[in-house]
């Protein structure tokens, strides 16, 4: 417990250090807010422009579609609140040889490198996307509140996020052998728009392979769609949750040896 | 007694790619890249006592900085073993992380738009320091490095020779056992060279804090240590007190002489090489054979003033640096640790 408070403690230092940095370039930081609504507001109007045209996309309806982008909103928020920036810099710190002093840290390295930025600019998309999921459950005429359903979707968003966190973390952990790295990070683009598709448009004969690989391979598809499914659908086939559960202490695992075995090829560029 | 570091053959060898020059060579490094082995450092041994104020000097590319990391576990050796304060530095334990710090004089720990005293309590947390001995220790501290009413100014905002004290005062915060300096004072003004060096002595004298330190400024290291290390290319040249380097490499003195009078005296070419600036003449005497030729001189003239001095550092680390180039070790200046 001691070391739970002192990790809390540092976490809450980080937050606030990281507030105050952003604060004192204001216009950046409200350009930055700024932005990010626009993106929020051109998913929306092409979600409006699909469902004037169709009923439903691969058997969701309007609603549950729109929370699954609320699901999607939320967890891209908290990602890239919380560690994108991060895991982006972390290539420069390889390149540049600063990694060396977060490596000196009587602290998990994991820890440290992951989170010591928050981008507080990115945070209010954590807030549209539960705006947008509450909007689209109140709107859902057929869905009741049920606790066993609400409990399965944290748990599965959770499980969601951890697959996520750890993919990112495998993907920058590369950086130690491959210094510049700005195309690894372009496969988290990739995997993080594959994440904002319901699974179910690959049942086609051609697209089933792909959708296969997404799942088993890559799991990007599972990171949405089960929870949002959970939730919205009231549907949950335990095998998708013994899948992503597996997924992510799979993840969990591979992502925390992969880094700790890449530090270990660091090389310290010269001071 | 055992030593707070002990280095037994360390070796590090970087594979480094190698391209040709111009877009040709980009595109063929595409397909067929070629890599050279450099040796940065190769079989260093040498063992460090508690509280010793160390040099590590080296000609650029020697092999310092790398020692120095492979020292405070940032990176591994290719080979060899190391014991730092009890523990092998690149399995990188806290407990072993918390008991020494490493500065870099390029290099920045405090967050660039913060207060120092905002980075100073992050270091209390992560270092888990109890908030009396916090307190204690940066009122000490701030007082050693003079700058009290600094610590709530934006780190942006210091110059560079203030932001170098906030970062050894970070880095003293956790009241570490040993002290890695990795260029310390690289350009900082010499009032800021000088107050830094004075505060890390009285610092040593005050916790008896060990110190390995590198630096290019040989002010650093007159003032701070007594032994060196000399690394080239990689191997350890010399191992021994500062004074015996300088009894080897520099095998004159500088007499520098005043005449009475407007007429220099002829023939002081007898003696070592001679440059004069009106009445005053520099010898460049043989070391042994500074006391007869003074004899001579005091008997023969009428001298106002006079003083005798060892050559410059910087000069003689030159020759060291140079004879490293083309000699090989001599064994008869390092003393090896025993292998454990």
């Amino acid at each position: 417990m001691p070391q739970v408070s002192r990790y809390l403690t540092i976490y809450i230092s980080f937050i606030k250090f990281s507030l105050i940095t952003e604060l004192s370039f204001k216009i950046n930081f409200l350009i930055k807010i700024f932005v990010e609504l626009l993106w929020l507001s051109i998913l929306i109007i092409f979600y409006e422009i699909l469902f004037s045209n169709t009923d439903n996309i691969a058997h969701w309806s309007r609603e549950q579609y729109l929370f699954f982008i609320g699901c999607h909103y939320m967890l891209g928020g908290i990602i890239e609140s919380l560690f994108l920036e991060n895991c982006a810099n972390f290539t420069e710190l390889v390149r540049s040889g600063d990694l060396d002093t977060y490596l000196l840290k009587p602290i998990d390295e994991q820890f440290i490198i992951t989170t010591k930025k928050i981008d507080w600019s990115t945070l209010p998309n954590i807030i549209q996307g539960i705006a947008i999921m509450i909007y689209a459950l109140a709107v859902n005429p057929k869905w009741t509140f049920e606790l066993t359903q609400f409990l399965m979707f944290v748990i599965t968003f959770t499980c969601g996020l951890t697959i996520t966190y750890s993919f990112l973390l495998m993907l920058c952990s590369t950086s130690v052998w491959i210094i510049r790295n700005q195309s690894m990070m372009e496969l988290w683009w990739l995997f993080s728009t594959l994440m904002r598709y319901p699974k179910e448009i690959f049942n086609d004969s051609w697209a089933h392979s792909i959708g296969w690989f997404l799942t088993f391979v890559i799991p990007a598809l599972i990171v949405i769609n089960i929870p949002a499914s959970t939730m919205i659908r009231k549907f949950l086939h335990p095998y998708s949750v013994l899948w992503m559960g597996i997924c992510t202490g799979l993840f969990m695992f591979a992502s925390r040896k992969l880094f700790k075995f890449a530090l270990t090829s660091y090389r310290s560029a010269s001071s | 007694m055992s030593g707070i570091i002990e280095a037994y053959n360390l070796t590090k060898t970087y594979r480094v790619h190698q391209k040709q020059p111009g877009l040709i060579g980009s595109l063929k490094g595409l397909f067929r890249r070629e890599y050279k082995l450099i040796q940065a450092v190769e079989n260093i041994s040498f063992t460090i006592q508690p509280q010793e104020m160390v040099g590590f000097l080296g000609p650029n590319g020697a092999g310092k900085t790398t020692t120095l990391k492979i020292l405070s576990g940032l990176i591994y050796p290719t080979s060899g073993r190391a014991v730092v304060l009890g523990y092998t530095p690149w399995e990188r334990p806290d407990s072993f992380r918390r008991q020494f710090s490493l500065i870099m004089g390029q290099k920045n720990q405090l967050w660039w738009d913060l207060p120092a005293e905002d980075s100073f309590r992050l270091h209390r947390e992560i270092y888990s320091i109890d908030r009396k001995s916090y307190k204690n220790t940066l009122d000490e501290l701030t007082e050693l490095f003079d700058v009290k009413k600094l610590i709530r100014q934006p780190v942006r905002e210091l110059s560079l020779g203030e932001r170098m004290k906030m970062e050894l005062i970070a880095a003293l915060l956790h009241s570490p056992r040993l002290l890695l300096l990795d260029e310390p004072t690289i350009g900082l003004d010499i009032i800021a060279q000088i107050t830094i060096q004075n505060s890390l002595k009285e610092y040593n004298t005050k916790k008896g804090i060990t110190m390995l330190l590198t630096s290019h400024y040989m002010k650093d290291i007159e003032a701070l240590c007594t032994r060196v290390l000399v690394i080239a290319h990689g191997k350890l040249f010399y191992d021994g007190p500062l004074r015996g380097i300088i009894e080897k490499f520099g095998q004159y003195k500088q007499v520098r002489l005043r005449f009475a009078g407007d007429q220099l005296p002829a023939n002081l070419n007898r003696f070592g090489s001679v440059s004069a600036t009106g009445p005053i003449v520099e010898l460049k005497v043989d070391r042994d054979k500074v006391a007869s030729a003074l004899a001579q001189i005091l008997t023969q003239h009428t001298i106002v003033d006079m003083s005798v001095q060892d050559p410059p550092l910087d000069q003689i680390i030159a020759k060291v640096f140079e004879h490293a180039k083309t000699n090989s070790v001599p064994r008869e200046f390092i003393e090896t640790p025993q292998t454990a």
